[in-house]
């Protein structure tokens, strides 16, 4: 199956006790349906880009909404969090939901010659529904540039890396030698800075979001490659499938979660207390290749697909 | 800087006082090594496919300069009559891979050149430098060993399914890797990127020449811009051999590869970036004469210019010329994380490198 999934059939979420655990349900789709143009696949490619370029750790997307917000007028900010806007009128009533977080970093401490140490934000698994990252999750920030989110601006640094040169001789090269991985606890942010009055000065502050510097990598036949990409692009097609305005069947309420991989998922869990109960539950979402790696990649011919079997969703068909 | 396999050396760190006032404090002066240097660092060239590089070289020339190209890819510019003849050389090429096969479902099979951590490219974009322009693609994550840093032979995926379409894009063995690089600046004076190792060293070249006093050269200076260093200091080989017995010295303008990290050891190699250029007193291919070092240390001293005094990790061009009784003085800029994507340096520093050839240049 390519995208959406049946969360649940008639769910009344949190305000009836039950959660979102129902089995997913395949659902087939027609492919190629008339009603969307053909220039959806121009604006599913921009907003994916523009998506994928952005920074949304969970529990601190606030940018993200803004910018979603912005991109939708009639749209509303609940107290979680969520964006959410809804279209027509009557019943059936139903969600249609795209999380937009991602599991990323927060600075945890800075340290007197200027460096930040830094904490992961999700990725750990557990018992309130987190995903467990790869293992290799906190090893691609090793030697790479990342973005601290500051109070006055994004500011970017790098995390330090041991100087190849440095390591010749001190380090066995044998198959058998020790070669741990790289964890955030290794992760030293370099932000140019040389003491903790300068960070501060550039508007970091513990809690400040960190993430890997985005930049979306575009190849193959409309491949795109981006930490998180998959979401993001489902993300696209919703707001693309809005853009396009449907025809909606009774009441269609679209809603871009946060706090998906965090807190047993409660931006969604909100939605449904605050605006349910619904006759039905769908969640975008398309396949990934590289899955949770930085080059993470979706076919933007998917994500055209999946705007058109979302339009067709709301419209009843 | 050539990375050198090789055991760890004594600690050797002379500290040469750096003056008062550092002339790169003046943010004119910053602003000339930005524009010089980042249009280099986001010119792409493995060693052996210099050219991108080699060709922005020849543009930020001054007007007055008339380069040559010899055979082995070097850029040569010669300044100045008579002898001793004094050579700078600081070198063109970066580290990166090269296509050795293309896989029936149409990934790349790799080969590095240089020396590296693959781990820092693994699950990241890449680029494949064809003679047709880049080929966007990623290098493929690994499907298994999790437990390890170090990642198994890279492949890339530019997204194609067969070897037929991806020879059809332009790629073939031999095509160069790498990954897509940016001039970053980072806060204060201070910027990132990947091959500063050793743009600041050809960007300091540059901005020598540009301010060069050509009046006052007692000699003819031989600048080149080398090839294939990081592979086994190949370009400076040819250009030691051409020259033979001719120049008195040989000045390696290249990475002085620093400590000055929370992840080094302070054994050695403790010279802080933003606190001026290097004398490279002592790596894993030359031992600079003490007398040359002290006579570097007065030098920047009489003209005001930041210089430390330490000792690295690595090669350098210049140790290929002592074979021919040239004495090799190498001057480096401090860099932090060196050969990976994210290296650092000190905007300052580059502008007291480029003061250090001058200087050398014109009172040597």
């Amino acid at each position: 199956m390519l995208s959406i999934s049946t969360l649940q059939q008639r769910t009344g979420g949190l305000a009836d006790g039950r959660t979102a655990k129902a089995g997913l349900v395949a659902c087939v789709f027609l492919s190629a349906l008339p009603t969307v143009r053909l220039s959806a696949q121009g604006e599913v490619d921009r907003l994916a880009l523009r998506f994928a370029s952005m920074t949304a750790v969970t529990g601190l997307e606030q940018p993200m909404v803004d910018s979603l917000r912005a991109l939708f007028p009639g749209s509303t900010r609940d107290q979680a969090g969520n964006v959410t806007l809804t279209l027509g009128q009557g019943s059936p009533k139903r969600l249609f939901t795209c999380p937009l977080d991602e599991v990323g970093y927060v600075v945890g401490n800075i340290l007197p010659d200027g460096f930040l140490l830094l904490r992961r934000v999700g990725g750990g698994g557990g018992g309130r529904g987190g995903r467990t990252a790869s293992p290799l999750f906190d090893q691609q920030l090793e030697g790479h540039r990342v973005t601290v989110f500051g109070a006055r601006s994004a500011v970017p640094g790098v995390v330090a890396v041991k100087s190849t040169h440095l390591t010749r001789g001190r380090v066995a090269t044998e198959a058998s030698a020790p070669d741990p991985v790289f964890t955030v606890d290794n992760a030293y942010v370099d932000v140019g800075a040389s003491s903790v009055a300068e960070v501060q000065g550039l508007g970091i502050a513990v809690l400040a979001p960190v993430s890997l510097a985005k930049r979306p990598q575009l190849y193959g036949e409309r491949l795109l490659a981006a930490p998180a990409v998959g979401r993001r692009a489902a993300c696209a097609a919703l707001a693309v499938a809005v853009q396009a305005k449907p025809k909606v069947k009774g009441t269609v309420v679209v809603a871009f979660t946060v706090q998906s991989l965090y807190a047993s998922n409660a931006g969604l869990a909100s939605v449904k207390a605050l605006l349910g109960p619904f006759d039905d539950i769908k969640t975008a979402a398309l396949p990934a290749r590289y899955a949770d790696t930085a080059v993470e990649t979706v076919a933007l011919a998917d994500a055209d697909r999946l705007v058109r079997e979302i339009v067709q969703w709301m419209e009843g068909r | 800087m050539m990375a050198v396999r090789g055991s760890v050396l004594a600690v050797l760190l002379l500290s040469a006082r750096p003056p008062v006032r550092l002339s790169a404090q003046d943010s004119v002066r910053i602003s000339e090594a930005q524009a010089v240097l980042a249009p280099l660092v986001e010119s792409y060239g493995v060693s052996g496919a210099e050219g991108p590089v080699r060709e922005a070289v020849k543009r930020l020339l001054p007007a007055w300069a008339v380069p040559s190209t010899d055979t082995a890819g070097n850029l040569v510019v010669r300044v100045g009559q008579g002898g001793p003849v004094v050579v700078f050389i600081a070198h063109l090429d970066e580290i990166g891979f090269r296509v050795t096969g293309i896989r029936d479902d149409g990934a790349l099979e790799l080969e590095t050149r240089g020396g590296f951590f693959p781990s820092l490219f693994e699950a990241k974009p890449a680029l494949a430098h064809t003679d047709q322009g880049d080929i966007a693609g990623v290098f493929m994550p690994r499907d298994s060993g999790f437990t390890r840093r170090t990642p198994p032979p890279l492949r890339v995926d530019i997204g194609t399914s067969s070897r037929a379409a991806t020879a059809a894009r332009g790629v073939r063995p031999g095509t160069t890797v790498t990954m897509p690089k940016q001039y970053v600046r980072l806060t204060g004076t201070r910027a990132t990127g990947r091959s500063f190792d050793d743009r600041v060293g050809s960007a300091a070249q540059l901005i020598a020449l540009r301010r060069l006093d050509r009046a006052a050269l007692k000699h003819q200076v031989v600048f080149i811009w080398s090839v294939r260093e990081e592979i086994g200091l190949e370009g400076a080989e040819a250009a030691a051999a051409s020259l033979g017995t001719t120049p008195r010295r040989v000045y390696a303008i290249d990475t002085f590869v620093s400590a000055d990290s929370p992840l080094e050891l302070p054994s050695f190699a403790v010279a802080p970036i933003g606190r001026g250029a290097v004398a490279r007193a002592l790596d894993n291919s030359s031992v600079t004469p003490p007398a040359y070092v002290d006579s570097l240390v007065q030098v920047a001293r009489a003209r005001g210019v930041a210089l430390q005094v330490g000792t690295t990790n690595g090669g350098n061009d210049g140790s290929v010329f002592t074979p021919y009784g040239v004495v090799d003085v190498p001057i480096g800029w401090p860099l932090r994380y060196s050969h990976s994507p994210a290296e650092v340096i000190d905007l300052k520093d580059v502008v007291s490198l480029a003061d250090m050839i001058r200087a050398v240049a014109e009172t040597w």
